[in-house]
């Protein structure tokens, strides 16, 4: 496993910005939440527009491609520009390692998200949403990643007798968090009865054990960590990440659960990492779907596998009505893609740079300096970080 | 074997799958009602999805392999909404979808759905056989439980 790491905290995230996220964001385009957001962040790191000489934006339906930012927002002269795929990391990456090839100096990496006809009602009802296309329509059986993730978890449960309420905890973290995060779209509490209640979608899976669509923007500036020494005193530095694939990632030929993208990034991360998760202050495990968030917890080590759900329960603060790992460590304290919304990370990311520089107000991890993130599934976008404060 | 449709017609008797020159073989092979799948003729190794060359050894001499279709129900779930088919009925009754371990290799699976099966016995560990419905005015298949098992 590689453990070369030449770009081990060069690169700074100096601006954060968001929207916030709702059901319905009312008569904006994809563009217009992508440069509020944009906007926010770049006057959060203290820069005017011509600082800015990268910009990076994966490619989401209907939303705005780089270089239609560049002409949004009149950012004269760009030398890096790239749209990755979506999954929050691909960028953060992507745009990292622009700058410490000398690429660009500056990058903002953008992400903006709108609910898509396909899966929200009222965005059918929008007829500016509707080229935003599929492709073919698949038949019920088609193995798609989404639906993937159910059948897995029914893996999951047979292999280590999971029960619904093992899963149900991961929804129950998310929401007590999303309560404490003014941009979260869920704003009611649940309760574990309203949580094996609710409408089963793909039995095992239920509504709620599946992100909740949203519309909203996030967005970041990124420099050398040199610069940013200059602009910010405390600058949140990238430490280590990766990205993990293996060959059968076809979603039904996935051998099984013990060797997936998330065991190639957690083991790459440990070997470029000084800090493990012994030094973690805040994690990230990513809630696309519940079963991915217990994978993440067993993966990275917090407990054997088959073993998240009890680990959740010993590690249950009843005050919080959440987890905190040893009664310090909180999952996502933003409320994760379940119910801040469906961010594809770029929540982990903007509550993990947040929480580093101090400023998430009631739901603040004291004195936080190490944030791990792991984003992504099982099959082709799994991927990791290590974020500290210098 | 019967004489072959052309590409175009292909496309259109299965127009809810992304057919490509890599993938045409399995869907000729269900006009036949025969689950064609992948096997490479120098490692004799099976792969699925079909892949240009064999993922093992790299050979480029693959043969579409009719297979069993026997197997054990490896991944279960039941769908109470999904992508609409003429024969599904989310209102009646949630909608099996399986990935079935085929008997001619570990790991080897394909996936579609169970008939003539009461939903509770849907789960992982069933023993099925291949069947075929009509979808769409062409032969689909599915697995039903094996009735020797």
């Amino acid at each position: 496993m590689i453990s070369r790491n030449p770009i081990r905290d060069e690169i700074a995230i100096i601006g954060v910005g968001s929207t916030g996220f709702s059901r319905d964001a009312g008569e904006r385009s994809s563009k217009s939440l992508a440069c509020e957001a944009s906007i926010a962040a770049i006057q959060d790191a203290g820069l005017e527009k011509g600082d800015i000489d990268g910009i990076v934006g994966p490619m989401e339906p209907g939303g705005a491609i780089p270089h239609q930012m560049a002409s949004a927002l009149g950012i004269s002269e760009v030398t890096h520009q790239s749209s990755p795929m979506p999954v929050a990391l691909f960028g953060l990456i992507d745009a990292m390692d622009a700058i410490f090839s000398g690429a660009c100096d500056t990058v903002l990496l953008y992400y903006s998200y709108q609910r898509l006809p396909w899966n929200s009602r009222s965005a059918a009802k929008d007829p500016f949403r509707r080229h935003f296309q599929m492709g073919v329509i698949p038949v019920p059986e088609a193995p798609d990643p989404a639906a993937a993730y159910t059948q897995w978890a029914s893996r999951y449960i047979h292999d280590y007798g999971a029960t619904r309420e093992d899963f149900g905890r991961v929804a129950l973290n998310m929401r007590a968090n999303a309560l404490r995060n003014p941009l979260a779209v869920m704003k009611t509490p649940l309760t574990m009865e309203g949580y094996l209640q609710a409408r089963m979608i793909r039995d095992p899976l239920c509504m709620l054990d599946m992100d909740v669509p949203v519309d909203g923007a996030d967005a970041f500036v990124l420099t050398t960590t040199e610069r940013a020494r200059e602009i910010t005193r405390n600058p949140v530095v990238i430490h280590a990440t990766s990205l993990g694939v293996v060959d059968k990632n076809d979603e039904d030929q996935l051998p099984d659960l013990s060797r997936h993208g998330q065991h190639v990034v957690v083991d790459a991360l440990r070997a470029k990492s000084d800090l493990w998760i012994e030094d973690c202050d805040v994690f990230f495990p990513y809630d696309g779907f519940s079963i991915i968030t217990l994978g993440w917890i067993e993966n990275f080590g917090w407990c054997k596998p088959g073993e998240a759900g009890r680990f959740m329960a010993e590690h249950w603060d009843e005050k919080a009505g959440s987890v905190l790992i040893d009664g310090r460590v909180p999952m996502n304290p933003h409320g994760g893609s379940l119910s801040e919304g469906a961010t594809r990370g770029s929540g982990h990311l903007r509550e993990a740079v947040t929480q580093l520089r101090g400023d998430a107000g009631k739901r603040q991890v004291a004195n936080a300096r190490t944030a791990i993130i792991g984003c992504g599934g099982f099959f082709f976008n799994s991927q990791g970080a290590i974020l500290r404060r210098l | 074997m019967s004489e072959q449709i052309d590409d175009a017609a292909l496309v259109e008797r299965f127009p809810y799958a992304q057919i490509d020159h890599d993938t045409k073989h399995l869907y000729r092979g269900w006009l036949e009602k025969r689950l064609l799948i992948n096997r490479c003729d120098e490692c004799l190794r099976f792969h699925h999805p079909p892949k240009p060359v064999c993922p093992s050894c790299w050979s480029s001499s693959l043969t579409p392999t009719q297979v069993s279709g026997r197997g054990v129900v490896h991944l279960a779930m039941h769908l109470h909404q999904g992508a609409p088919a003429p024969d599904v009925d989310y209102s009646k009754s949630p909608h099996p979808v399986v990935a079935v371990e085929l008997e001619e290799q570990e790991a080897l699976r394909f996936s579609t759905t169970v008939i003539d099966c009461p939903l509770e016995d849907v789960k992982i560990g069933l023993a099925v056989e291949l069947d075929w419905i009509d979808r769409f005015g062409a032969p689909f298949p599915v697995f039903r439980p094996r009735r020797d098992a």
